[in-house]
């Protein structure tokens, strides 16, 4: 696909990257004459040195008909004017904008941007989902990141209430490696069982948790 | 005559924005003047009546508190063009604000306004017509 990339500086330089990486024709309009003269040698792309929020900059760049137009600059009302201007001038029908306040979201897809996205936004409904299992499922990374401890209560809707360790399909990333019943600690065997009200100490890999989590609680983990 | 009382919400308290925000708090219309930094309110005249708000004035929270549901009229009043087109637009199509003027410095935003009846202020073709009214050139 053919991509226009305006302003942004570290975040346009991941996106760069990522974009070339898999194949795609790149335009990249920045203000920022030292951080084009870096573009320039690192990429082999076109870089056009200029506000991309000025109509005689856009028109240097040749994007006319492009498919996505990326808009990165700090500001929204910036952001939001290089989506408009790429849309109604240039042809450009998908148009992303990253914005600062969560708000601008649902006002950007009323002004007719594709897409916007607040760091923001998605960490609150990140936050937001994790509330509502939080009394459910606590985590703690050890060993930098390299293992989680999964602490799990278990109600009678919890598919594993009332089954038997050696029932349950974990895989090998995962183990049951404590069950706290009452006052009670219980070093689990295959044949331990499992009931409502318990509280499972699981160990995992990052990567299995939520597959794991899921299996336990019984319902899929963002 | 019946002249009902306006309620208009200036964003940006620039030269022009407290300027206008003065002469129409005289002629009685309720006004409420945004903007980001406390010192530029400033600029207004001594005998203001209105409300100030600090903020920015594309956020949308601070605008429903200032009451851009109520008002009759919006004035774009900053230094920025793209925050100007932005609140135009915010005002016009969310708000349904009947009134919108935006101030715009450069005259090719005018495509970011279009459409939806947004009264554009261009102080630079102002100036020229100025300029063509007081010089003594024959244009």
């Amino acid at each position: 696909m053919r991509i226009a990339v305006a302003g942004g500086k570290t975040k346009a330089d991941y996106l760069i990257r990522m974009l070339l990486s898999k194949g795609h024709e790149l335009v990249v309009i920045n203000d920022d004459r030292e951080y084009c003269t870096y573009l320039c040698q690192t990429h082999r792309i076109p870089v056009i040195h200029g506000d991309p929020c000025k109509l005689y900059v856009m028109d240097e760049a040749g994007i006319d008909g492009f498919d996505i137009m990326i808009a990165l600059k700090p500001s929204d009302a910036d952001n939001l004017a290089i989506c408009q201007t790429a849309k109604r001038i240039y042809h450009i029908r998908k148009t992303v904008a990253v914005v600062g306040n969560p708000k601008s979201v649902d006002i950007f897809k009323r002004l007719g941007v594709s897409t916007a996205i607040s760091a923001t936004y998605m960490i609150a409904g990140y936050i937001e989902q994790m509330s509502t299992v939080e009394s459910l499922v606590n985590s703690l990374p050890l060993d930098q990141g390299n293992i989680v401890i999964n602490e799990l209560m278990i109600n009678q809707n919890s598919p594993v209430a009332g089954r038997k360790l050696c029932d349950m399909e974990l895989g090998e990333d995962a183990i049951i490696c404590c069950i706290v019943r009452g006052s009670k600690i219980i070093v689990p065997k295959g044949q331990t069982g499992i009931q409502a009200n318990d509280k499972l100490l699981v160990l995992s890999t990052p990567d299995s948790q939520n597959r794991v989590i899921g299996l336990i609680m019984g319902r899929e983990q963002a | 005559m019946w002249n009902r009382k306006k309620t208009i919400i200036i964003a940006g308290c620039s030269r022009f924005g407290a300027g206008l925000a003065g002469e129409l708090s005289e002629h009685g219309d309720d006004v409420i003047i945004i903007d980001k930094d406390n010192d530029a309110f400033r600029k207004l005249p001594p005998n203001f009546s209105g409300f100030q708000i600090v903020g920015n004035v594309t956020d949308p929270d601070l605008l429903e508190d200032a009451g851009i549901g109520n008002a009759s009229v919006v004035v774009a009043a900053t230094d920025d063009d793209n925050i100007n087109c932005m609140l135009a637009q915010m005002a016009r199509r969310i708000y349904d604000v009947g009134e919108v003027f935006a101030r715009l410095n450069d005259t090719d935003k005018e495509h970011l306004i279009g459409g939806l009846n947004i009264k554009a202020i261009y102080p630079a073709r102002l100036s020229i017509e100025k300029f063509k009214e007081l010089s003594s050139i024959a244009f």
